[in-house]
């Protein structure tokens, strides 16, 4: 699902900062793939790059078959509208809109009508447990509330890639729990594939698979067994 | 500690370039429209004043008179009054040479023997047999030209010059080249010298003179001669210093300074709004910097003095910049005025580059600081009563914006009301001063009320754009919704901006239509030939034998002579139109007010009083039945008013009365507009043509049919209002300016809602076009609250300022055609001020954008 051969990206002048050395990488359709290391390591360097808002010095990278590299940027766009949803850690909503109009918001920026798409949307945030919560703005809610609009938000589409950056940082343990359980039980429903960027062990738990970054190189793989989750 | 804040400060003049040029620009362009206005009204009262002193040379004194000048023979009373040691005669004609495209050339009448005592003339060498070429005047064709005009024709000496005179189109010989110096400068070069009696002649002056220039007996006080002569001097003629005429000037030019000058606080007002808007957004931006200082130990006055230091340098830069954008703009200024002056008001002035006044400088600068300082007063105190928790918090819990609390609506809609009752049942003359509070007071209300304005037109805007333009409709409006602080400062700016122009065209406009109304009633000659192609000249008219020529040409019916000339009245002056009241009668019926028409027609037409104007009714007090005097060089004239006449002839205020009962007063038989009425008006094309081969090549005439001379008054209106056009100008593109600002400041306050947008899908023309439709949504509002606004302040010029400065009653016309072409116009000039931060938004990095805090 997710591929990458040989990606370099270089920042500063004369490509100075080194923030990913020729990573090659595969994840497949379902596959769930935390990403650790400690700051500068390159973590969130990778997820800008599979989400295709940064472009690699050097390298590809395969999105569902596709070459980032052949698309042009509204293409990209559109990619990451179809196949890519992505959750943040500081969760991103729009304040000004409510969480039924920021859950239909990437349906709307489709060109899907105001009414198909806040009904999908209304679903959306049944099946995350907000069915309650549709008329409220980001302001009005809990982080673990606003992070689950996220979830609903990236998940509308039905996008074959769900793109994770420290989802639970900004959360208590409990309500980053929760969060990591639904992210769990939409995967199941949904056979996700999710890229997770964490500092946090036990997120990286939930994974199948842990990739350790140090100075922008995968220095080690690990693969969990169902019972170590 | 200031130092250190400084530093932070000026950091983010760097980091935000754009931002600091635009509102380093705005405030310079509201300086600079200040200070040109003030520049240009000084250098033209200077060049008016400099054009009176130099002719008056060195007379220590002036006697004068009406426009119609006064007899010969009080010249011989002056000179044998004692202590008067050079009297000498003038005569100032503004004639026309027979060249083509020349303008108008100021002819001075002297007296050849003595003159050299009063003023300065160099003359090139010549060949002349005649040493002193004042001497040569002598001979009654004889001509002296300024060095300037002579070498723009290519004349010399000897040459021939053709000039249209009240006895025709005749032929002076040039008699000796005046060099650049003294007289031979004055209004550009363009100046002639001939005899003074000559002048008297060719000019159709009788036996009268304009002016006496006087020097005193050095052992004797300018005071005590002043007293002596005013015992010698008959009704209507004056002595003054030279100087006082400038003030005099400078009175009948006041009407045109003052519409300036409002225009220019207009645009200063403007750029107060840009500043506000500006240091909010920068008090938002910053939020998480005010947290940080105040965290590290910054108390809250070195906050907001940091933001005040930053607003005073601001108004530095900018009002320097504007003081120097303001000296090069009052150089086209003050050519208009000086055009206004001559077409409306007969004064020619001598062009000079313009006069840089130290305490305009100052003033400007002290304005700038002080309007910057004002705009960033509230945001700098909103800064430092910041809770330093709340802003180090993430920028998502920022506090709702505090501008429509209850409080701050029912001040406005009471600051509101107030300025409107004032404005609407107020007494007209309370004092222009006090006045002009009434409109500040609307205004103040209507920007308190903006935010809650704003906030409700989007809000009703909503389903609309959500509908049309989908997602990006709604982020658009929902932007607006969010922030009304910011959002209504820009639409406060534009409200201003539209507002003036709104109100100064409605204000033309309804004084177009009643002035065109009025000259349907009035005006309804076939055709009217004016001396002039000023409103009026004040020195060169027509003779009555022209008029009888004209009588003689076939399909004539009737002609009128009118002569139309200002005369003092009272503290100021006054405009009396004479003509003959019977042929008058014979066109205009049921004009007269407060008076039976049939009763007082016979006594009009026999001269046994006169009519007045509503508005010189207004200003003095004046009714029917109460004496009005005025100073008249043969006898005092003092007549009943018969009757009232709502009249637009001059601001000043008219007064009408029959031409024989003037020129036995006056003594003086010139004649500034002749009406023509034909026998048949459906030949009035073929009549106008047999007007114009008698006069070519023999008299400079204008000759207007009935429908272009209305088109000319309504084009001499227009001119007059030129400056305030520009003006309003000027204020729309700090408008622009200030939605430029709003919308980067909006595109950096949202970056990261931009790049959240990218990152969900958002294509780079959604970004765009989301952008481009809150320029809309701000451009919909400011138009809606301009028009209000501008009815309000249409409403406030025409039942005050039209009544203070012109004594007016002018009905109130709604601008229908304006009020429909402001919205596309606006939301053209939005759009486009909209282009460049839609370009920022569109290239923005997503992957900065969405770690931005």
């Amino acid at each position: 699902m997710i591929e990458l051969k040989g990606v370099n990206r270089l920042f500063g002048e004369g490509g100075a900062v080194k923030a990913l050395a020729d990573v090659s990488l595969l994840i497949g359709r379902g596959e769930r793939v935390a990403v650790m290391g400690p700051s500068g390591s390159g973590k969130s360097t990778l997820l800008n790059l599979v989400c295709g808002l940064d472009e690699p010095t050097s390298g590809a990278i395969l999105i569902d078959g596709i070459n980032l590299a052949e698309l042009n940027d509204d293409a990209r766009t559109r990619l990451r509208r179809e196949k890519i949803g992505m959750i943040f850690q500081t969760f991103n909503l729009l304040p000004t809109l409510t969480a039924c109009e920021n859950v239909a918001l990437p349906l709307r920026l489709q060109g899907i009508g105001k009414g198909q798409a806040e009904r999908r949307a209304t679903a959306m945030l049944e099946r995350v447990g907000l069915a309650d919560r549709l008329a409220h703005r980001p302001d009005q809610l809990s982080g673990g509330e606003r992070q689950r609009i996220a979830i609903a938000r990236a998940l509308i589409f039905d996008p074959p890639v769900l793109l994770a950056d420290e989802p639970t940082g900004n959360l208590d343990s409990q309500t980053g729990d929760e969060i990591l359980r639904l992210l769990d039980r939409l995967h199941d429903e949904l056979n996700t594939t999710i890229l997770l960027v964490t500092h946090n062990e036990d997120a990286a738990l939930f994974c199948d698979r842990i990739l350790r970054l140090r100075d922008g190189e995968v220095v080690r793989e690990e693969h969990l067994r169902k019972a170590a989750r | 500690m200031i130092t250190a804040l400084g530093q932070v400060t000026l950091r983010q003049w760097g980091q935000h370039r754009l931002r600091t040029l635009l509102t380093i620009l705005g405030i310079a362009l509201g300086v600079s429209v200040f200070f040109a206005v003030r520049t240009a009204n000084l250098t033209l009262l200077s060049s008016l004043t400099m054009t009176v002193e130099k002719l008056a040379g060195k007379a220590t004194l002036q006697i004068v008179g009406d426009e119609g000048g006064f007899p010969e023979g009080v010249w011989d009373a002056v000179r044998d009054t004692p202590g008067v040691r050079v009297a000498q005669p003038v005569i100032e004609v503004l004639a026309s040479t027979a060249f083509a495209d020349e303008g108008n050339l100021l002819i001075v009448g002297v007296d050849m023997l003595g003159d050299r005592e009063l003023r300065e003339y160099q003359f090139d060498e010549q060949g002349s047999e005649i040493a002193d070429p004042l001497i040569a005047l002598a001979q009654p064709d004889s001509i002296l030209v300024s060095r300037k005009f002579a070498e723009r024709h290519g004349l010399g000496d000897g040459d021939k010059l053709p000039l249209y005179t009240s006895q025709g189109k005749k032929d002076f010989v040039i008699r000796g080249i005046i060099q650049p110096a003294g007289i031979g400068e004055i209004f550009d070069g363009q100046i002639a010298v001939m005899d003074v009696f000559n002048a008297q002649f060719v000019f159709g002056r009788g036996r009268n003179i304009d002016r006496i220039d006087l020097i005193n007996e050095p052992d004797v006080d300018v005071r005590d001669l002043t007293t002596r002569l005013r015992a010698v001097l008959p009704a209507g003629v004056e002595v003054t210093p030279p100087s006082a005429r400038g003030q005099g000037i400078e009175k009948a030019v006041s009407a045109m300074r003052i519409g300036m000058m409002i225009a220019s606080f207009i645009a200063l007002l403007v750029g107060v709004f840009i500043i506000f808007n500006t240091f909010n957004i920068a008090v938002n931006q910053r939020w998480k910097e005010i947290g940080i200082l105040r965290a590290i130990g910054v108390e809250r006055r070195n906050v907001q003095a940091m933001f005040l230091v930053e607003s005073l340098l601001m108004g530095v830069i900018g009002s320097l910049v504007g003081i120097g954008l303001g000296y090069l703009l009052a150089i086209g200024a003050e050519r208009l005025m000086s055009e206004v002056a001559a077409k409306i008001f007969s004064y020619v002035a001598t062009q000079q580059p313009p006069v840089f006044r130290r305490d305009y400088a100052l003033s400007s600068l002290a304005i700038g600081v002080i309007s910057s300082l004002a705009g960033a007063l509230l945001p700098a105190r909103a800064a430092s009563l910041l809770n330093p928790v709340l802003a180090l918090h993430n920028v998502e819990t920022r506090q709702r914006e505090n501008v429509l609390g209850r409080g701050r609506m029912v001040c406005g809609l009471v600051l509101a009301i107030a300025g409107l009752l004032l404005v609407s049942f107020a007494p007209v003359r309370v004092g222009l001063d006090y006045q002009f509070v009434y409109p500040l007071l609307m205004i103040l209300g209507l920007v308190l009320l903006l935010p809650r304005i704003s906030e409700l037109t989007a809000r009703s805007l909503r389903p609309l754009m959500d509908r049309c333009f989908g997602s990006e409709g709604l982020l658009a409006v929902e932007a607006i919704i969010q922030s009304p602080r910011r959002t209504s400062a820009t639409v406060g700016a534009l409200m201003i901006g539209l507002s003036f122009v709104f109100s100064t065209s409605a204000y033309v406009g309804s004084y177009q239509q009643t002035v065109s109304d009025w000259m349907t009633r009035f005006i309804n000659s076939d055709l009217i030939i004016s001396a002039s192609d000023m409103a009026r000249s004040r020195s060169y008219h027509f003779s009555e034998d022209l008029s009888a020529k004209l009588a003689a040409l076939p399909g004539v019916r009737r002609i009128e002579n009118v002569r139309f000339l200002f005369m003092p009245y009272a503290d100021d002056s006054i405009a009396v139109v004479t003509f003959e009241m019977d042929g008058w009668f014979a066109r205009v019926r049921n004009a007269l007010e407060d008076a039976d028409e049939d009763e007082v027609r016979p006594r009009l037409i026999a001269g046994e009083g006169v009519i007045i104007s509503r508005n010189l009714a207004n200003r003095y007090g004046l009714k029917v039945g109460d004496k009005l005097r005025l100073a008249a060089p043969t006898a005092p004239f003092e007549m009943p008013i018969l009757a009232v006449l709502t009249d637009y002839t001059s601001e000043k205020g008219s007064v009408f009365f029959d031409r024989a009962l003037y020129k036995r007063y006056w003594n003086d038989a010139a004649v500034d507009l002749i009406d023509v009425n034909l026998v048949d008006p459906a030949r009035t094309g073929e009549t106008k043509q047999a007007i114009q081969k008698l006069l070519r090549g023999e008299h400079r005439a204008f000759i207007y049919t009935n429908a272009e001379y209305k088109r000319w008054v309504l084009q001499l209106i227009d001119g007059f209002f030129l400056i305030n056009y520009m003006q309003t100008v000027v204020a729309i593109i700090i408008a622009a300016l200030g939605i430029v600002n709003t919308l980067i400041i909006s595109v950096a306050e949202r970056k990261r809602e931009l790049g959240v947008l990218r990152a969900i899908g958002g294509l780079r023309t959604q970004i765009r076009r989301m952008i481009l439709l809150e320029a809309a949504v701000i451009a919909v509002i400011g138009v809606l609250s301009g028009v209000i606004a501008g009815t309000m302040n249409t409403w406030f010029l025409i039942r005050t300022a039209a009544s203070m400065i012109g004594g007016f009653t002018i009905p109130f016309r709604f601008p229908w055609l304006l009020a429909l072409l402001a919205l596309p116009l606006t939301l053209l000039i939005s759009l486009a001020a909209a282009w460049w931060p839609a370009r920022k938004a569109v290239n923005l990095n997503v992957v900065e954008a969405i770690g931005y805090e």
